[in-house]
């Protein structure tokens, strides 16, 4: 049984399908690729798994159990955690302090046991302390640790982001486009933590346009055009195929 | 929306050593005067202080609460028709149902208005602050209408051979506000400096992240809302007791509004340090003035006194914020590289 299973997913708005009769399934440990065109569905597929939008049609199963219809912090709570293209920080917060807010999911004591200050929050709270510090360090933005948020550079901010994501404890991590705005060498650097990300047996879905950044880390490949799925398979293999590459640069002429 | 700055750690700030020479000055204030006036603008400084905690606590998860005024009021009823129907000897239960019953109101109607979020709520508030004042005006069997109920002074209370009496001196009156204060300042500075009070926070600075990271928006804002919804009734029920008087006319929306206006000159950054300096300020600002043989010029002032505080202050840290300003100026505490709340614990250990 996959993982993540997204059957027959359909989403309108108004009379527009943003994304219809989508079948996917994700398979344990991998980095799957979602890629296509502007307004391909790629986002909405995501805001779908979320759980930030309800889908139209069709229903998604994680575990086999059935999450679409869930809000998306009882979906975040199931292990499914994605991060912003551009929605990234608790305004007037540190790295740290952020990192705090993302962590409440690792708990496991009572909200009256932090109350009280009792051994076993404390306890659980240095371990908790213990592994937000040891992400920082895994995504390499560990000298930023004190920094407020707002000042940090377009990229750490975006890696913030993914590590306020990790944070939350997933078993899935979604990124939307999470090298958007970068050049080559900060693209290169997201590459290396999602490749990181992945050895810990995270299962990743990743929304790019970058080539390099996807032929780089994914090991499959979904292609979308017009909210339809149009291929699915190994990276190299996709992106020779002529409606992957027509969905993407438009017929050829020659 | 005002908020504040929204991460400030309190201890660097406000050390103890200030909270603990600002409670020893304040415990032997009635050794220098019994002073009627001095007296009573402390009380019902400390009292309104307590209301303003709820709200700058509901302002955390960023909802502009424009009601809490009708949380003391139903805190002032509910201790007033207990201790008229039960008997004096009752106070004491009656105080704490007060508090309770109007946390468990606060959460059903929580439950509801919280729903809509921002603007919606604030007017859906002022709406619930003045079906309370028509139903106190109109269920005259309960509430006696526009009447209202005398409220007598608590019971004494004897501690071998020494008499605690509420209705010789203000003094007892006293020495329970600085009691009330302090229990309700220490729940809330908890509460604000642990876990939950940054979910709050984060409630109000990015809700959509913030659900997607795990945080259930209405739980949170509904927790918020109750817990101020518990003080608030307390704060109401004593309240009542020190000007011995209920009517539907003492808890209206002007109340609610001062509440805010105390909450944004003082300065939400701190939610026990900013309450405290705004609704002493204001209070004492508000007594003096209505002296004046000018009629309601308190009205006036006060709506001066907030454009103020928000023109030279604009970040909605208040006047408690010239208080961060002036401590870390002093001792040259490092503004930026603190490390906030509970972890500078761990650090030290």
């Amino acid at each position: 049984m996959a993982l993540l299973e997204l059957n027959d997913i359909t989403k309108f708005f108004g009379k527009l399908a943003a994304v219809e009769d989508i079948d996917l399934k994700v398979e344990k440990g991998e980095v799957l690729g979602i890629v296509g065109p502007n307004g391909s569905g790629k986002t909405t597929l995501i805001n779908l798994i979320s759980g930030y939008y309800k889908p139209t049609r069709g229903d998604i199963y994680f575990n086999g159990q059935k999450i679409s219809g869930l809000r998306p912090d009882q979906i975040a709570r199931l292990g499914i955690v994605r991060t912003f293209q551009s929605n990234v920080l608790f305004e007037g917060a540190s790295v740290i302090e952020s990192m705090m807010i993302s962590s409440r999911l690792q708990y496991k004591t009572a909200e009256w046991q932090a109350f009280f200050n009792t051994r076993t929050y404390k306890d659980e709270q240095e371990k908790v302390v213990g592994n937000l510090l040891e992400t920082l360090q895994l995504l390499d933005i560990f000298n930023e640790t004190f920094r407020p948020a707002a000042a940090l550079s377009h990229g750490y901010q975006r890696m913030l982001g993914i590590a306020a994501a990790l944070a939350a404890n997933p078993s899935v991590l979604m990124l939307d486009e999470p090298t958007t705005g970068m050049n080559h060498e900060e693209a290169m650097f997201v590459v290396e933590n999602i490749k990181k990300i992945n050895q810990r047996g995270i299962t990743v879905l990743l929304i790019e346009h970058n080539m390099k950044v996807l032929l780089g880390v994914a090991t499959r490949v979904v292609v979308l055009s017009f909210g339809n799925k149009i291929a699915d398979g190994d990276p190299y293999e996709m992106m020779s195929k002529p409606e992957v590459i027509e969905a993407y640069l438009g017929t050829e002429t020659v | 929306m005002i908020i504040g700055r929204l991460y400030i750690d309190q201890k660097s700030v406000v050390p103890k050593v200030v909270i603990g020479v600002v409670i020893a000055l304040l415990a032997i204030v009635p050794l220098f005067t019994t002073s009627m006036v001095t007296l009573s603008t402390l009380i019902s400084s400390g009292i309104w202080a307590v209301a303003v905690m709820g709200f700058i606590l509901i302002l955390r998860t960023g909802q502009f609460s424009m009601g809490q005024a009708a949380f003391m009021a139903i805190g002032g009823y509910v201790s007033a028709i207990l201790t008229l129907n039960l008997g004096l000897s009752y106070y004491w239960l009656s105080f704490l149902a007060s508090g309770v019953i109007s946390g468990l109101i606060a959460f059903a109607i929580g439950l509801i208005v919280l729903r809509a979020g921002g603007t919606s709520f604030s007017i859906i508030t002022i709406a619930f602050g003045e079906i309370v004042r028509i139903v106190a005006l109109n269920w005259e069997d309960l509430t006696h209408g526009a009447a209202g109920i005398l409220v007598k002074p608590p019971p004494p209370i004897n501690i071998g051979n020494f008499e605690i009496n509420f209705s010789l001196s203000l003094v007892p009156f006293y020495y329970f506000m600085i009691l009330l204060v302090v229990a309700s300042a220490l729940f809330y500075w908890q509460i604000d400096r642990i876990r939950i009070g940054g979910t709050f926070r984060s409630v109000a600075a990015n809700p959509v992240l913030a659900e997607h990271l795990g945080v259930h928006l209405m739980k949170y804002r509904v927790i918020a809302f109750t817990i101020a919804g518990v003080f608030t009734g307390f704060a109401g029920a004593y309240y009542v007791t020190f000007i011995s008087v209920i009517n539907p006319l003492i808890f209206d929306l002007w109340k609610s509004i001062q509440i805010m206006m105390m909450a944004i000159v003082g300065g939400p950054s701190l939610i026990v340090g900013g309450a405290i300096i705004g609704s002493t300020v204001l209070y004492s600002l508000g007594n003096y003035l209505s002296q004046l043989p000018v009629p309601n010029v308190q009205y006036v002032v006060f709506g001066a006194v907030v454009v103020l505080v928000l023109l030279f202050l604009p970040k909605g840290t208040g006047l408690v914020d010239l208080w961060g300003k002036f401590w870390r100026k002093v001792f040259r505490e490092p503004e930026e590289y603190e490390i906030p709340g509970e972890f500078a614990d761990d650090e030290e250990e």
